[in-house]
């Protein structure tokens, strides 16, 4: 079959060595689900592939879908968002495999925050020292013995996964604090139906739509209010937040209204916002900043971001707050290490998705053994996100790194360090649309309310430069499209649906005008 | 004004609002295709398949169609008159014919329309399938009518002009609601379709603005019809014909089209406070027929002129 043989080609796409490719194996070969998407990815050519990507550079800085770098030297550029127009195809039981194991650890993770601010039984059972827990930048003492509705904390969540050069999949970090990059989630897969439908001719894909729905139906059920009657906004910082774009897109996609702190008020215990008819009641709060900034009574009393008198209501139970209140403490990198001893503690289960093996700096042995070998460990700052801070050994100067090693020896409890993932790759279009294997991971978002959803796929990123791991948009990452796979072998006949048992309603016949038929009534 | 006119404004109406519905739904169906719908059990309802039935079910009988050609049928033949692109041929002879009527910008608006689609540069790219060309008619009917409210005298003309583009925008909605929500037979909590078809009339933001409850098939057909307040709907597609023939009608307490509107109208408002979804399949059928009576109305009275004489 001819498709097999362009799919074969080595010229077309070469994958790289020591790494686990998720479209092409070893020897260049398609693997069994990409292997349509090989076929019309040699059909388009790597022309087409790059005017489509001019053009999808177009359409984004034309729906303002960009994201703020800053130069090199000084003023910051508006880049559209760099979509890769080659998905990545996860199968149905390889996804299923990826959404237990995520839900699993969301629901430990939330265990263990209702636990650390009431019980502590897993600080009783000696698994986790208190003196860690305490120490962590986000642990929140204001939210000590406050149990918010249903007893969910993470109500969205999105953990890191990678996979490793042996195809087993790894969880990097969690995030449950304000997970970010659904709305891009979302665009990517309006853009790649409109930029190249002709992908998806032979797959089924599920679709992420439902996300804003998922999300507003999850704040509807914690919110303290009767059915369908509760008021929920959205919650940014400001326009000048690098993740606006998302905040506007969930408030328009959710139906609800944007607020900034200054439309927000708290009267006797009870959050409102400010209307043209007035103060009118707020039953839930989807809030996209941290816990330092939301209430300057508790928190900082620098914070110019937050509401006076916030928590009082939250801690009176008359508002929900997505996430909770002291949630950070979970997401802590140093806590990661607990995640599978939690899982086991909770829930009684095995992980069904291993961590990336960590050491803490703040047991001495540990951290002796990895200085010794800095040169292959990635270390990482315990409180930060989004790639802050981070020194990855191999990539990193020597004299960096001993500077590095002075920093740890002084305070060990706030780094960690992990031993390095290979990242799997998957073929990526440059800007000539030809094909070459770059680093990607995955960010599963997930929403908690009544019960755990998650959407197919998640945000993929990828490193755009050769051989670089670091996937954060922030450093020169992109995107991918993710799809995931409907069940079952055959697509073809789920793709054309049976006939329904009951018939659709026969209408009546279009109408057309018929003016000349009465012109020629006319002339008999 | 001509009775001979009058009509052909009615239909210039019509023709480009049924060209802009089509392309809308087009649109809808071809990329909601493009990915799995697997909340929905019951088989796809917003698909090519139903797409034939809401054009009246020309296509049935040889078996199911291929989905590519129900694509190239109603998007670019220009032979089959429900097409896409017969629509705008069909608008831009009528407009031919009303050239001193309607304004300068308008006649260009629609006659460049036309122009690009049939010298084909619009038509078939190989990429991006046919979405250019329905985003392309959606943004030259929004030129169109916005030059209609800019530049035209509000008289018997533009009246008639406006009355055909909303009859037409409420005759379509009901056809995509009777055939994609067909509602009174269970349909599932998750229906992705209902999403579908907002996103397809591009009301998917209004909807989440003015109904609380999420986008289950009950609650989107019952906005689809009874939201004056939404421009697309039923209702306000009712209303607007009923306001454009009073301008139009010199003694409007006769006029039979205008009763039926009016009666209708308020029956729209009626049911819209009765309980329950179940009946909604019952109202959408009754309204369409309605509907079909009030075009018929209209040809009598206004149009009937010039055959009376």
């Amino acid at each position: 079959m001819s498709d097999v043989e362009i799919a074969r080609s080595q010229d077309v796409y070469c994958p790289a060595r020591g790494f686990y490719d998720e479209l092409f194996d070893g020897d260049g070969t398609a693997r069994p689900h990409a292997a349509a998407l090989a076929a019309a990815l040699a059909a388009l050519g790597p022309e087409q592939l790059a005017a489509a990507g001019r053009r999808r550079d177009t359409i984004f800085v034309e729906q303002g879908i960009t994201f703020d770098t800053a130069g090199d030297d000084g003023p910051t550029l508006e880049r559209p968002f760099p979509l890769d127009l080659v998905p990545r195809i996860l199968p149905a039981t390889e996804w299923t495999h990826i959404k237990r194991g995520v839900a699993q650890r969301i629901r430990a993770l939330n265990r263990f925050v209702d636990d650390v601010y009431h019980a502590r039984e897993i600080v009783r059972a000696g698994i986790v020292p208190w003196r860690l827990v305490v120490s962590r930048s986000h642990f929140a003492r204001a939210a000590h013995g406050i149990r918010p509705p249903g007893g969910v904390y993470c109500h969205v969540a999105g953990c890191d996964l990678v996979r490793d050069y042996d195809g087993s999949w790894k969880v990097l970090e969690d995030n449950v604090r304000v997970p970010s990059g659904i709305s891009y989630v979302l665009e990517n897969r309006v853009a790649m139906t409109r930029l190249v439908p002709g992908l998806f001719t032979d797959y089924h894909v599920r679709p992420v739509d439902h996300y804003p729905q998922l999300l507003l139906a999850a704040l509807r059920a914690v919110a303290p209010a009767a059915e369908g009657e509760a008021t929920v906004v959205v919650w940014t910082p400001g326009p000048l937040n690098s993740a606006y774009f998302e905040h506007a897109f969930l408030a328009r996609q959710m139906g609800v209204e944007l607020v900034e702190a200054s439309d927000l008020v708290v009267r006797d215990d009870v959050v409102y916002m400010r209307t043209t008819h007035g103060l009118q009641r707020v039953h839930a709060v989807y809030r996209r900043l941290d816990d330092d900034f939301i209430d300057p009574l508790e928190f900082r009393p620098d914070s110019a971001l937050g509401v006076p008198g916030l928590m009082r209501a939250y801690r009176a139970g008359t508002v929900a707050l997505a996430n909770a209140v002291g949630t950070g403490v979970a997401d802590d990198k140093a806590i990661y290490h607990w995640v599978p001893e939690m899982i086991r503690f909770y829930l009684g289960e095995e992980p069904l998705l291993e961590n990336v093996k960590t050491y803490l700096m703040s047991d001495p042995e540990a951290m002796e053994a990895a200085l010794r070998r800095m040169d292959e460990l990635v270390f990482k700052p315990t409180g930060e996100s989004g790639g802050k801070g981070v020194f990855i050994g191999p990539a990193t100067d020597p004299i960096e790194l001993a500077g590095l090693a002075d920093v740890i020896r002084r305070s060990p409890e706030k780094w960690i360090a992990q031993e390095l993932v290979s990242l799997s790759t998957v073929p990526t279009a440059d800007e000539h649309g030809n094909l070459a294997p770059r680093h990607v991971d995955l960010r599963p978002f997930a929403v908690y309310g009544e019960t755990i959803s998650i959407v197919p796929g998640g945000l993929s990123r990828v490193a755009l430069i050769e051989g670089s791991m670091i996937v954060n948009s922030s450093r020169g990452g992109g995107s991918k499209d993710t799809w995931v796979l409907e069940n079952g072998e055959d697509h073809s006949d789920s793709a054309v649906p049976t006939r329904p048992e009951s018939l659709p309603p026969t209408l009546p016949d279009l109408r057309y005008g018929a003016w000349t038929g009465q012109v020629q009534q006319q002339q008999q | 004004m001509l009775a001979r006119i009058a009509q052909e404004l009615f239909w210039l109406g019509r023709n480009l609002a049924r060209a802009e519905s089509m392309s809308r739904l087009l649109e809808g169906v071809y990329l909601a295709d493009l990915q799995g719908r697997p909340e929905d059990p019951s088989a796809t309802r917003l698909s090519w398949d139903s797409l034939t039935h809401i054009m009246g079910g020309r296509l049935n009988g040889e078996g199911r169609p291929r989905s590519d050609e129900v694509l190239d049928a109603l998007t670019f033949d220009t032979s089959d008159p429900a097409s896409v692109v017969a629509c705008v041929a069909r608008a831009r002879e009528g407009a031919t014919t009303v050239r001193d009527v309607i304004s300068t910008e308008m006649w260009e608006a629609i006659n460049t329309t036309y122009l690009r689609m049939r010298d084909g540069d619009l038509s078939r790219p190989v990429l991006s399938g046919p979405v250019a060309l329905y985003q392309h008619v959606k943004e030259r009917s929004a030129l169109f009518w916005g030059l209609t409210s800019r530049t035209m005298l509000r008289d018997e003309a533009s009246a008639f002009l406006y009355a055909g583009g909303r009859i037409e925008a409420g005759d379509m909605v009901l056809r995509m609601l009777r055939v994609a929500l067909p509602t009174g037979r269970g349909s599932g909590p998750d229906d992705g379709h209902a999403i579908a078809l907002l996103q397809a009339v591009g009301g998917l933001q209004a909807y989440r603005r003015a109904v609380p409850a999420p986008a289950h098939a009950g609650p989107v057909a019952r906005f689809l019809l009874f939201e004056r307040n939404y421009p697309d709907s039923v209702a306000a597609a009712v209303d607007a014909v009923n306001g454009a023939l009073r301008t139009a009608d010199a003694r409007p307490r006769n006029s039979e089209p205008i009763l039926r509107l009016s009666r209708l109208s308020a029956d729209l408002e009626f049911r819209r406070s009765a309980e329950g979804d179940a009946d909604l399949g019952v109202t959408c059928r009754e309204v369409q027929r309605e509907l079909g009576l009030v075009d018929g109305d209209i040809a009598q009275r206004y149009f009937g002129g010039a055959r009376a004489a």
